[in-house]
Order: structure tokens, then sequence, then C-alpha cells
């Protein structure tokens, strides 16, 4: 009679099995003939993300095709997102969106899908090698360009500024760091770089702790670039606590709640914003058409643009502002 | 129900409980008519395997370590830490065997700390453990200089690849390192003096001291055997990746636990098998694997291993409450 308990207990995880299946299967739209494209994000929980998800969404609605979208289950792990892509490889998708967690790691992985004939297009940050079909991303060189015309501008060509960089090794934040230095550097000789080799780190609460640092050491500072949402939050609220928030004038990147308050009380002059859910609408469309045989280009840029204060209240900016149902709809 | 029945009815659960479990998997992604053909082919099963042999080469450590009734909550560090190591050396010009054997021996050595902390000052595994999964997590981002480390390519990177060379190998050489070394610690747990001791130390380590057992001995040989694994484990992750990453397996040590509880490992010690630990990592890999193929989110797979592991904890208890 002792085996009656366990019996019912192993019962019970059959039906829980079975009925996170069926659950599932309802939802699933039919169909053998269907396109189907896995996009598989770094992450899946962060705003940037599901930004992508809706174009990805948007993208398969248009052209009739299924996506799955399928992140690494812990944000950030290469050795899961590999994973994923090899279990995605083995169902047999027709092609792979990919935001690769590591320029390097991916390769092998990508390199098996393209020999078992599925394509593979790569969005956000660069892979090596040429496996890929094509690579659709932000121009991030051309974003630090737009800062520091920006933060240029506002100064009127002098003052003494802060480069705050993120983060060792992350491709992306370097070109942007990179264009805001050659930028300054070229067109605004009189603005003198008082700090430019600190790196903030990879969250909000390194970013604040080096920017407090950095102001009481300089509290004269004229002005401030930060390369990511997490740089651009720390030093906000490092600005805030020190009383120079909206006396100092500061450029940052990407958006949050708390940056559009900051930019609409004016404590913050700039936000360099990415446009996530063209990037993840142009990588299934671009995947779509490399199936369909249409010829694609190697490199698809999506675009950077500044918010400001001014223009933070029109359309275009507003949805790139404030991500989410609003930026799906439309 | 005579005595005898129950006890062969609960021999039965032992040994038999976790294959159901993993028929149960296999069978669930085997009838869903959208994945089916798909999931059942050999190429499938071999890249499961294949990913199973980090997870499966840490969890056959702790499966010693568990049955000592002791915990290692650094593992996951410890192959972060090992994969690093093995990068780093080749990296700088080290012959890859011998950056092989560095990280496998940094693996021992971080175990070896492990048994000697747990036994000269008498702290609990679990303290001990916990405080090295930040130690180990911390040497390994220290040696990397806070970013992964870009190793050019060796014979080590074929070990995980899904196509090995030469092709009669048919598996990955990780997959067959994998079965070679679960035979020989099955073996050992059997048939070895030292095997029968850690099932000692973990029934009773009072007895078994009483008895003549050099319980310590057992404990620092168990914590280094694990650790050994790791750093195994760990050239196995960088195989895999291609580079040193400081950061990866985060969180993994409860992977490695998991599939030690799943595959019958009791947490009070005294009780698990090799067969069993293998047998929990294939229905952890099997479910991601078929959850992945089938699109599902995330959230669901961790809310079914999640299940899992509780009935398999639950079963565990049924089994004690017999004896």
């Amino acid at each position: 009679m002792r085996s009656l308990p366990s019996t019912t207990l192993l019962i019970a995880f059959g039906a829980a099995l079975a009925l996170a299946a069926c659950a599932e299967r309802a939802s699933g739209p039919p169909g053998a003939e269907t396109v189907t494209i896995a996009v598989i994000p770094k992450g899946t929980t962060h705003e940037f993300w599901k930004s992508i998800h809706a174009g990805a969404d948007r993208a398969a609605r248009e052209l009739g095709v299924e996506i799955y979208w399928k992140g690494p289950q812990k944000e950030d792990d290469r050795a899961q997102q590999i994973t994923v892509v090899e279990d995605f490889i083995s169902r047999g998708v027709d092609g792979i969106v990919l935001a690769p967690l590591d320029d390097r790691a991916l390769m092998r992985p990508v390199r098996d899908a393209v020999r078992e004939g599925i394509p593979v297009v790569i969005i956000d940050s660069a892979l090596q090698g040429g496996d890929f079909t094509s690579y659709v991303a932000t121009d991030n060189y051309q974003g630090g360009v737009l800062a520091a015309r920006r933060l240029g501008g506002l100064l009127g060509g002098q003052g003494r500024i802060f480069l705050i960089r993120y983060q060792e090794g992350s491709a992306s934040t370097v070109q942007r760091e990179a264009g805001f230095y050659d930028t300054v550097t070229a067109e605004f000789p009189a603005i003198e770089l008082l700090v430019k080799d600190q790196y903030a780190g990879a969250t909000t609460e390194t970013a604040y702790q080096l920017a407090e640092n950095l102001i009481s050491r300089f509290p004269d500072v004229d002005g401030v670039f930060t390369p990511n949402e997490s740089s651009t939050f720390g030093t906000l609220r490092a600005l805030q606590e020190s009383r120079l928030a909206g006396r100092v004038v500061f450029v940052g990147f990407d958006s949050s709640p708390k940056l559009v308050q900051g930019l609409r009380d004016g404590e913050i002059q700039g936000l360099v914003l990415q446009d996530p859910d063209k990037m993840g609408y142009l990588g299934v469309k671009t995947m779509v058409a490399h199936l369909r045989g249409e010829p694609v280009e190697k490199v698809i840029d999506t675009g950077v643009v500044l918010a400001t204060r001014e223009n933070m209240d029109t359309p275009e900016i507003k949805a790139l502002l404030t991500p989410g149902p609003t930026a799906i709809d439309d | 129900m005579s005595r005898r029945r129950q006890a062969g009815v609960s021999r039965a659960l032992n040994v038999f409980g976790p294959f159901i479990g993993l028929i149960l998997v296999i069978a669930l992604f085997a009838l869903i008519p959208e994945v089916q053909g798909r999931f059942l082919r050999a190429a499938n099963f071999k890249s499961v395997a294949t990913q199973s042999v980090i997870v499966a080469l840490g969890a056959l450590g702790m499966t010693l370590v568990i049955i000592s009734g002791g915990i290692d909550l650094s593992a996951a560090s410890n192959i972060a830490l090992a994969s690093v190591i093995t990068a780093y050396a080749i990296n700088a010009g080290a012959a890859p065997l011998a950056a092989v054997v560095l990280g496998v021996l940094t693996g021992g050595l971080v175990g070896l700390a492990n048994g000697g902390l747990v036994t000269r000052l008498r702290l609990v595994p679990f303290i001990v453990t916990m405080g090295m999964m930040g130690i180990a997590r911390g040497a390994a981002k220290w040696i990397a200089g806070n970013q992964k480390i870009d190793a050019p390519m060796t014979w080590v990177n074929e070990l995980m690849a899904k196509s090995p060379r030469p092709s009669w190998l048919l598996l990955a050489p990780g997959i067959w390192l994998v079965i070679i070394f679960a035979v020989a610690l099955a073996v050992a747990l059997r048939y070895t003096v030292f095997g029968r001791h850690i099932y000692a130390v973990g029934s009773n380590e009072a007895t078994a001291r009483l008895c003549g057992v050099r319980t310590d001995r057992v404990k620092v040989l168990v914590y280094a055997v694990s650790g050994l694994f790791c750093g195994l484990s760990g050239v196995m992750e960088f195989s895999r990746l291609t580079v040193g990453d400081p950061t990866v397996a985060v969180g993994l040590e409860l992977d490695i636990i998991a599939a030690v509880v799943i595959g019958g490992g009791s947490l009070s010690g005294g009780e698990g098998s090799i067969l069993g630990t293998l047998v929990g990592v294939l229905i952890m890999s099997f479910l991601r694997n078929g959850c992945t193929m089938m699109g599902w989110p995330n959230y669901i797979q961790e809310i079914i291993i999640g299940a899992i592991i509780i009935v398999a904890v639950a079963l565990d208890r049924l089994r004690h409450r017999k004896d």
C-alpha cells in the first residue's frame, strides 16, 4: 500500500506535463507548411529585448511566418545560448535570427546551422567569421557621433567633460565611446576630456559609485557622456545627489522611464536611442527575404536618433522612448 | 502487503524511479506530432548528450559528496575557474595538454581546500562551499581581467564537437569521458573499500568513525575528487565555448545538485547512485531540449523542472519513512 502515494505522485507529475503540453499546443498555430524562424535574443526580461520581440512579431504577422522566441534560460549565459541554437538546429527550423552573446563562442553553432542548411541572420551584436547571411544592427559609432555633437553644441565648443565608459570587451559600447571620442577631439578641440578611461561596470550601482567619485574629484565638470542605460542612470543618480543635475550638460544612451523623466525635467540634455523594434522587424524580414530567394544586404543599419526635451513628444521619438504595447500596435 | 514485498517495491522504486521520469519526459515529446520526427532523431540525442556533458561531469563528483552527507555549492564557480585557467594557459602559449591538466588540477585544488576546511575547521560543508563559491568565482574574474579570454583554437575545442574527429568515435570525446568515468566511479562505489566508506560516512558518521573508518580522510578525498571532476567539466565548458568565460555557469551548481537528487541521492547522506545521477542529468537535458524545440517560453521549463525536483524528493521522503 506504500506504493500507492508514489504512484499517485507519478501520475500527477505526468498529468502536469501533459497539461503544460496541451495548454501550449492549443495556442500554437497549425499548418505544417508555414515557414518557422527561431529568434534568439540575449535575454528575455529587459525592455530592449521585449521591443525586439515586438518588432519580430510584427514582421512575422505581416509576412505570414511563424517565429519561436527563445532566449537562454539565464540572461546573458553564453553556454545556454549555444544550447538553444543547437536545439533549434535539431528542430529543423527554416531560419535562425540570433543576437549573439559572444562574437566568438557562437561561431561554431552558427556554422553547424549553416552546414545543416539553416541560414542565420545576426542582429544587435557582431559575430566573427562570415557564416551568417546578414548583420542587422545599430550603427553604434554613429550614436557616439550624435551624442558628441549634441554635447559639444550645447557647451558652445568649450568646457571640461567626462567620457564615462561602460565595460571592457563590450563591443557595442566600445564603438559608441569611439564615435564620441573621435568626434569630440576632431570637431571640438577646445573641449577638455577630464576623464576618458574610467569604466562604469555592469550595473547601475557600480556606475553610480564611479560617477560619485569623479564628481567629488572634479566638482566643476561641465558635461558628461555615458554609453548605455545602466551607466546613464547611475550617473544621473550621482548628479542628482550632488545637486549638479540640470547644471551639467548630460548626454546619455538608451531609455527607461527614469531616464525619460530626467529628460523631461531638464536633467538630461539628450538620449541617443536605438531602434530595437526595427531591429527585430528587419531581422525577421531579412531572413524571410533570403528564404524566398531575394538578395539581401550583408550589413543593415537600423539607425540611431537623438531624443531631446524639445522632440520627446513627437510620435516617432515617443515610441522609441517608451517601448511596449503602444509600440506593438502601430 | 508483506514486509518483504514492501521492501521489493521500495527497491524497485529506488532503481526504476528515475528511469520512469526519463521515459515520461522522452515519451511526452515523442508524442507531440509537431516535433516527434525531429526529437527522436539520433542527431538530436547526440546533441542532448553533448549538452549534458558539463552538468554530468560535475554531477559525478557531486554524487560522491552527497552520498558522504556533504554538499558542494562551489561546483559551478569551480567549473568557471577551471575553464578560465585552461583558456589562460593556452593563450599564454602552454601546450594544450598542459593547459587541460592545469585546468583539472585547479578544480582538484579547490576541492581539496573545501575538504580541508570542512574537516580541519569542523565547519558545515554548506558554509565552506558557499564561501568557496564566491572565492572561486572572484578568482576566475580576476585571472580573466573581468572579461572573457579568447584563446586560439586547438584540439581541446574538439572535445565537445558534435561531429567528432576521428569520425569512428561517433560521439564527442566529452561524452566518452563521462561514460568511462561513470563506470569507473560506479565500480569504485560498489566494490572498493573507499567506496563503501563513503556510504558509511554518509549514513552515520559517528558509527563509521567508531568502526575505524578514517572519516576525515574519506571526506577530504571526496571533496578533492569532486573538485577534479569540476575541473574536467570546466575544461569541457572551455572546449564548448572556445573562450574562457568567468561568468559562465552561474547557478549551475543547483542543476548539478538537482540531477543527483532526482537520481535518488539523499541530501541527508548515505544514498545515491551514479546511474541515477546520470538519468537525472538526462531528464533535465531532454526537458530543456524538448521545450526549446517546441518554442515554449523558459518559464514553462523552469516550472516543470522545479516540480520534478519536488516530486523526486517527495519520493525520497516516502522511501525514508518506510525504513
